[in-house]
């Protein structure tokens, strides 16, 4: 049952749902969306998360009733069917097992809920994977469709397209880090992240992405118009590079030449909810070819 | 221009801050007592946005190199200039080589400084406020630190009139006990109705983690009604799969210790929220020190409408009274 | 003719003798100190603050526990001036 809350006096927050799924996240996106589309004066933000979507309000130009109301008949209005998601897919390298998020994993080891393990370790057994190169092929063979940013600018929150049985699950640290390294791969409920600067945090830590998603100098192609690069519907592959890789991306970053390589692209929820394989795999295609 | 000779504990340049970006993770910043914020700015002649210095528990040293209006309001930090006591809420004039300094805290927690014409700092992503987390806006992103330079803008809109004070009875006064209105709501259907009711009867002690991104209590344990962790929240009670946190709103990690996020916070995240502070009460959360005791008090949608209304009126009949 | 006088924090927040757990603590009670020396660490907002005396003396007594809670303007310490 949805749940429509005010958050004080310039806030309405609305819970689709308490736990999460694909469908529910695309229904965020299609009321909000049709909210932009209104143009309402008084509608300061519009922020689409996971299950649930946040909006804040001056009530001095729109009241909260009459807004709820409008909410709720787009709720029971909209419909998937009509909904085009305009999308990016875009390669995120990833260097699992790291030596930075390393040494950051072992300085909070009695604040892990397995100190004898790596955080890499600990995820794969809880998971059932044999091996922790197993697990990491599981985290890097489908992509993620980019259900919510936020916590600081330019965390995406990322949800892997293969079917519910096949998500991976991982509980959060028992008490948060005091540090995470900027542009940490963390996993947290069944969300994976990317830390965009270094700061608290308490998902599980695998890996460091070689780019960044956050740039406030704005030097490489992708920040030239904005200082953070994920946005919601975004479709990411992490694909597990060497080292060598890794460094070669950092040289072409710190030299302000570095790009993305993405696609434009855009998908209809039912494309996704009907056969989450195979639409990962045409993802997969049309990222790399 | 003006000379930082010390900085105080945590002394930044402030707007109304960066509103309209909470979609991308971007919190707002911006001046925590807004009501002190604008009328410092009133009393001055500024433009409704112009940045201020906010200074928490200790006002700056400042040696000003050119003639310049102020006003400082907010908490009661007495300042005084080339070591003679001068007043608050009130256009003073300075003169070039004159320096700004302040006693110690006597109430309240952060004071603003407003100068004619405003702290020139350059925009970013339509603000001047300082985001220090991200290292963003502001002077050059950061508190300010001693040898700092900063230079007076253009926002000026009129010449104020020097010794014009606010009112008596507009200026708001702090004990060392609070009461903070809030909303109950979010996701406090998470809570037993023992703890809701725990929440709001509980004096609150303020913890040394209090500060531009959140303050953090302590008092008891609140508890969370038992259920089966939905798909996707994490395993502790206190999770729920991740979602936006209104500014203002309270959460309680693992039932311990309640966090009301204010405007540096972290957007959105993976613990349940169970209320939000009502925006006129922002300004007074502003005015709490470590060390001191919060009551929550819960009103409804019509009634935090009633007092936002009620602290707009205010501020305007200041704006005018300063027109 | 020796003058107690007092310092005071400016600030609240927790106080520490010691400038990190594993180090001495700045003064001891009876320690000699010049004016600027530092006495004490108040901790807020995640920043530690250094308490100093301004005045040369001697150190009395310290009217705080470490790691006590204090308030801002809230007495520390008395150093004797001679």
């Amino acid at each position: 049952m949805t749940r429509y809350e005010y958050g004080g006096d310039e806030f309405i927050f609305v819970e689709l749902s308490e736990s999460m799924d694909m469908e529910t996240n695309f229904k965020a996106i299609a009321i909000t969306q049709k909210l932009r589309e209104e143009n309402i004066p008084g509608i300061l933000d519009i922020c689409p998360s996971n299950a649930s979507y946040l909006i804040r309000l001056d009530p001095d130009l729109v009241s909260h009733k009459e807004l709820i109301a409008k909410l709720k008949h787009f709720e029971e209005t909209v419909n998937l069917d009509d909904l085009e998601v305009s999308s990016r897919i875009v390669d995120v390298p990833i260097l699992f097992d790291d030596p930075w998020t390393h040494e950051t994993l072992m300085r909070f080891r009695e604040r892990h809920q397995d100190p004898n393990s790596t955080d890499l370790e600990y995820a794969a057994r809880i998971n059932n994977f044999e091996s922790k190169e197993a697990f990491i092929k599981a985290m890097t063979d489908a992509p993620y469709l980019v259900t919510m940013i936020g916590f600081v600018p330019g965390l995406p929150w990322c949800y892997q397209l293969v079917p519910q049985d096949e998500q991976i699950e991982v509980p959060k640290y028992v008490r948060p880090r005091t540090f995470t390294p900027e542009r940490a791969f963390g996993f947290g409920g069944a969300f994976s992240v990317i830390y965009p600067v270094q700061g608290a945090g308490g998902y599980q830590l695998f890996g460091i992405a070689a780019a960044p998603i956050f740039e406030k100098e704005q030097r490489n192609y992708d920040f030239k118009n904005e200082i953070t690069y994920p946005k919601q519907g975004d479709l990411f592959r992490f694909r597990s590079i060497t080292m060598d890789e890794y460094e070669s991306i950092r040289k072409e970053v710190e030299a302000g030449t570095f790009r993305y390589q993405m696609k434009e692209f855009s998908f209809k929820p039912k494309e996704v909810l009907e056969d989450p394989k195979k639409f990962a795999d045409d993802v997969l295609r049309r990222l790399y070819t | 221009m003006i000379k930082v000779i010390q900085p105080g504990i945590e002394t930044t340049v402030q707007d109304i801050g960066r509103i309209g970006h909470y979609e991308m993770g971007m919190p707002p910043s911006g001046a925590m007592d807004k009501y002190s914020f604008h009328v410092a700015n009133y009393i001055v002649g500024n433009e409704e946005n112009a940045a201020v210095l906010e200074a928490t528990y200790m006002g700056p040293e400042l040696k000003f190199e050119e003639d310049a209006v102020i006003a400082i309001t907010g908490g009661e930090i007495p300042p005084k200039i080339n070591g003679e006591k001068v007043g608050t809420w009130e256009a003073i004039a300075v003169k070039a080589g004159d320096t700004l300094s302040f006693d110690f805290v006597k109430m309240g927690a952060r004071i603003y400084i407003a100068i004619a014409g405003g702290i020139d700092v350059p925009i970013l992503i339509e603000s001047r406020s300082t985001y220090t987390l991200c290292a963003i806006g502001g002077f050059e992103g950061r508190a300010l630190k001693a040898g700092d330079v900063l230079k007076i803008g253009q926002q000026k809109e009129k010449e104020a009139e020097i010794g014009k004070r606010v009112e008596e009875n507009f200026i708001p006064k702090y004990g060392k006990m609070h009461e903070i209105r809030i909303v109950m709501g979010l996701c406090s259907y998470r809570l037993t109705e023992a703890s809701k009711r725990k929440f709001l009867e509980i004096d609150w002690l303020v913890t040394p983690e209090a500060n531009r991104v959140g303050y953090r209590f302590k008092g008891e344990r609140l508890d969370f009604v038992e259920r089966e962790q939905p798909f996707g929240a994490g395993s502790n009670p206190s999770n729920v799969v991740d979602l936006g946190y209104p500014i203002g709103s309270i959460q309680v990690p693992d039932g311990v210790e309640p966090i009301a996020l204010l405007n540096d916070a972290v957007t959105g995240g993976g613990y349940a929220t169970i209320a939000t502070i009502i925006s006129s009460d922002l300004n007074k959360m502003a005015q709490v020190k470590t060390g001191e005791k919060v009551r929550f008090v819960a009103v409804d949608i019509d009634e935090a409408l009633r007092i936002r209304k009620e602290t707009k009126d205010r501020l305007q009949e200041i704006k005018q009274k300063f027109a | 003719m020796s003058h107690e006088a007092k310092v005071i924090s400016p600030i609240p927040g927790v106080f520490y003798r010691k400038p990190s757990p594993d180090k001495e603590v700045y003064v001891n009670e009876g320690d000699s100190v010049k004016a600027g020396d530092t006495i004490a660490l108040v901790e807020v907002m995640k920043s530690f603050n250094e308490i100093k005396t301004e005045i040369s003396g001697t150190v009395g007594k310290f009217l705080i526990l470490d790691e006590d809670m204090i308030e801002a303007g809230q007495e520390i310490a008395t150093i004797i001036e001679e």
